[in-house]
């Protein structure tokens, strides 16, 4: 039985540069879906439209044709505050530089789109403290982004992009800034959240390591998909090589 | 390559340095106009008489515009250097030397220094030219002679100053920025100062401040007993007491506020960390502006309350308008063309020190007087509200002499002596008419009066006794004074409003990262807008009551001048918050054109 994907992109193109100036196609058609309870990975070198990519599907950026459906919603039919409110309900999003908010403490931030969408007080703090059990993060919540380390710091963002319990959680390298140890961790939790609360995690990487906690991989090169593979029953050591394997035929 | 690089940077900014050269220049203009108005000599020659008093005002002006220009010029420069910092640091870190950065900051600070001076001087000389011969006339109610408006000495010491200040300016950045490490050059100030409740303190300070400034009001409002000394005491213990009030109050509302359920919603717990983000930073110019809002709110207060005055004062002031020795048959021609309240003609014989008086005559129409003691009284009756005229009795008469003396046209000093009317006949000078009069209205009859004092002779009568003087004086000086409080006030408060929307912006920079994270969580554009627009309301607002509350109890040192320091006072009041209210719709869309992400997908 197939079930309706929850992320759906059919041809996506997306062309830097307004016409009549210098252009530049950073993504040339491409199509992939994503299923319900996926933790899927697109990997390729750097400038190859990986965060193009991840920043059109997250609707912070508008792509030049195709189609993408999050959830069973065009992402083109959505006008105004619609988008930011789609933002704030359907997505989560992890970034490389965190994207904390360093005049917040650890709970505010974790909090703001509860807040968004006036949530009552009573709701976010418990919200809060469930979402930050999960994570581990009880102890830090009160300091300031600036007073904890950046493996606390992309646990509290990622704290933040599953409060409201979003349709899919985006990462575009999230463990980019992080050392091996923190790294580790965090894609061990994302691996978690993904298992346990089945929400499916579109990762964005071009570190192998990272790539091998994905059950299936896409490879993106030059703004086109040029190679899928699936982990299936091989452990992740084994997955990380043929990973390997992979960018090593592929470049 | 390294000034090429600088010049680029400048460019992508280029917005918001007009909007600096803008302020700079407005603020030089105006210094220029106040600058050629006060020092002009050969004009204040020309017009002497009618402009000692205007002249004196025009220098109290410049200097205390000097004072605010520098406060301004420290703004708009840190302004200047919060949007160059990144540039710097990157240029750091890709090895620049750090003597070539700060020859490249010097320059660019002079640079912008003198340009802004060079237009503002231009600027300044248009403003002179239209505005002043205007506002002159109408301050002293004739034409002006020898008038230009450029004046080279005002035009250097303008130019000067601005440069001075700018290339001071531009040491402190040097400084500044060679001392900074560059990785703080790069990222900004991210440290939060955490705001924390020490209700000890806080109380303590709330206390102290409280007490500075009852202080200060308590010596502004007994300015009769402090004399001069009201005014430094004034300020000194309402500035600070203001700046510890700020400090303690400020803090601990936002934290009140952040702990209530109110600020769950939406943006809000983010707008009151924006604000408590910066209390340290703007405890300072929030104090600042306070006064300077207080001082360009009472000079224009004043400055309308005192000219609005005037014929009171100067009807209260002597029960006649004009005190007229043997009038010519044309002048009591042009005296007969006006509407009189009272008139009448004594008879005198002038010797070396005496003049005498018939003393019947006296007795028939008894000299008419307005009372004795100060004019305005606020615990006795106030002559100033309801003047009255009332018959000397002989005994009064005697007791002061002065009340005649001074209705004697160029011979004040003598004493008067009334005699019987054969004593008067027997002495041996010739008899003297000296005719008095008050008309109804003097302004009313400005004109009229104005004809009296032309026949009279050439050359012109300077000073002719009474009331009518004191309108003509009162009229020059007050006039001035209104005309440079109101100037005063809308200079001071485009600059105090510049000084804040410079020192707002100058975060913007810092900011934007963080309304880039909002709207990427999903925050909604209105939602950000509102967010920005509150911040800086909560900026614009609060200096502005504490600015208004000073200027409540400072108008209580005008009781000793003025009859009622309150009264219409909505209007100035209504003239400066509609300036104010355009200068933070300015800064909010300036601030929101830094701020807010520009993403295609939100159009
Ligand atoms: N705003 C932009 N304007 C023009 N070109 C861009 C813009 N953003 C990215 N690009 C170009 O698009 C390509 C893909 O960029 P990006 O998606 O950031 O790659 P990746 O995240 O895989 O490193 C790059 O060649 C980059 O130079
Ligand atoms: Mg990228």
């Amino acid at each position: 039985m197939k079930t309706t994907p929850i992320v759906s992109v059919r041809d996506l193109h997306k062309t830097y540069g307004k016409t009549g100036e210098k252009q530049y196609e950073a993504l040339k058609g491409i199509s992939f879906d994503v299923n319900a309870g996926e933790f899927v990975g697109i990997m390729g070198a750097s400038g190859s439209g990986k965060t193009t990519l991840l920043n059109i599907l997250a609707t912070l950026d508008q792509p030049t044709s195709g189609d993408v459906e999050i959830n069973q919603q065009v992402l083109t039919d959505l006008k105004g505050n619609q988008i930011a409110d789609f933002r704030a309900q359907q997505v989560g999003f992890i970034f490389q530089d965190f994207n904390l908010l360093e005049n917040l403490t650890n709970f505010e931030n974790i909090a703001l789109p509860l807040s968004l969408q006036n949530v009552k007080g009573k709701l976010i703090h418990s919200k809060v403290a469930q979402v930050a059990q999960s994570l581990n993060i009880e102890a830090i919540l009160d300091k300031y982004p600036t007073e904890i380390s950046g493996g606390q710091k992309q646990r509290v963002a990622a704290a933040r992009a599953l409060i409201s319990h979003p349709a899919i959680l985006f990462g575009d390298e999230p463990t980019g800034a992080l050392d091996s140890n923190s790294a580790r961790d965090l894609l061990e939790m994302l691996t978690t959240v993904n298992q346990e609360q089945q929400v499916p995690v579109l990762l964005v990487t071009h570190d192998p390591f990272s790539a091998s906690y994905c059950q299936r991989i896409l490879f993106i090169k030059d703004g086109q998909i040029g190679q899928e593979l699936e982990k299936g029953a091989q452990t992740r050591q084994q997955f990380y090589q043929a990973i390997l394997d992979a960018l090593g035929t592929f470049d | 390559m390294l000034t090429k690089l600088a010049f680029t940077g400048i460019k992508s900014r280029l917005r918001d340095y007009i909007v600096l050269l803008f302020g700079l220049m407005m603020s030089s203009g105006i210094f220029y106009m106040f600058e050629s108005l006060a020092t002009n000599r050969a004009f204040i020659k020309a017009n002497a008489r009618q402009i000692t008093g205007a002249n004196f005002i025009f220098l109290f002006g410049a200097i205390l515009l000097t004072i605010i220009t520098l406060v301004y010029v420290f703004y708009a420069n840190s302004f200047l250097m919060s949007m160059r910092r990144h540039d710097y640091g990157l240029f750091m870190m890709l090895g620049a030397k750090q003597s070539k950065i700060g020859q490249l900051i010097l320059i660019e600070t002079s640079v912008i220094g003198t340009i802004a001076s060079l237009i503002g001087t231009f600027v300044g000389w248009g403003l002179t030219a239209t505005l002043a011969p205007f506002l002159m006339s109408r301050m002293i109610g004739t034409k002006l002679h020898h008038f230009s408006a450029l004046y080279w000495p005002a035009v250097w010491i303008t130019i000067l100053l601005y440069i001075v200040l700018f290339l001071i300016a531009g040491a402190i950045n040097r400084l500044v920025l060679t001392k900074t490490p560059v990785l703080k050059l790069l990222k900004g100030d991210s440290q939060p100062n955490r705001p924390r409740l020490k209700p000890v303190s806080q109380l303590l300070q709330v206390i102290i401040g409280l007490g500075l400034l009852a202080m200060g009001y308590y010596a502004m409002s007994h300015i009769q007993t402090f004399v001069l000394s009201a005014i430094p005491i004034g300020l000194v213990t309402i500035v600070l007491g203001t700046y510890l009030l700020f400090n303690a109050v400020f803090v601990w509302l936002i934290i009140i506020i952040k702990r209530s359920n109110w600020s769950n919603r939406g943006l809000r717990n983010f707008t009151l960390s924006q604000l408590s983000f910066r209390i340290r930073n703007y405890t300072k110019i929030l104090s600042i502006v306070s006064i300077l809002v207080a001082l360009s709110l009472g000079a224009i207060t004043v400055g309308i309350g005192l000219q609005r005055q005037v014929t009171a004062l100067s009807t209260a002031s002597n029960a006649y308008t004009m005190a007229i020795k043997n009038p010519s048959a044309e002048t009591l021609h042009e005296i007969n063309q006006l509407k009189l309240a009272t008139q009448v003609t004594y008879q005198q014989k002038e010797t070396k020190q005496v003049i005498y008086y018939r003393a019947n005559q006296i007795k028939q129409h008894p000299v008419q007087f307005t009372g004795f003691g100060p004019l305005i009284n606020s615990t006795k009756r106030n002559r100033l509200a309801e003047p009255k005229y009332r018959p000397m009795t002989r005994s009064q008469l005697s007791k002061h002499p002065e009340k005649l003396m001074v209705l004697q046209p160029k011979a004040p000093q003598k004493t008067p002596r009334l005699v019987s009317d054969d004593a008067f006949k027997k002495i041996p000078v010739k008899t003297q008419r000296l005719m008095l009069f008050r008309v109804n209205n003097l302004q009313a009859d400005k004109a009229g009066l104005k004809r009296v004092v032309a026949s009279l002779g050439n050359p012109p009568v300077t000073t002719i006794p009474g009331s009518y003087n004191v309108f003509i004086l009162g009229t020059v000086l007050f006039g001035g004074l209104e005309f440079m409080g109101f100037f005063l006030g809308i200079a001071f408060l485009a600059m105090l409003a510049s000084c804040l929307m410079f020192k707002i912006l100058s975060g913007a920079a810092s900011d934007k990262g963080r309304y880039e994270m909002l709207n990427k969580i999903g925050a909604r554009p209105a939602a950000l807008r509102s967010s920005i627009a509150r911040e800086i309301l909560v900026l614009f607002v609060l200096p502005a009551i504490v600015g208004v509350i000073h200027v409540f109890f400072g108008l209580q040192m005008f009781k000793v001048l003025m009859l009622n320091p309150y009264y219409q006072i909505w209007l100035p009041f209504t003239i400066f918050f509609v300036l104010y209210m355009i200068y933070y719709i300015i800064t909010v869309q300036l601030y929101e054109h830094i701020v807010l992400p520009k993403l295609k997908i939100d159009q």
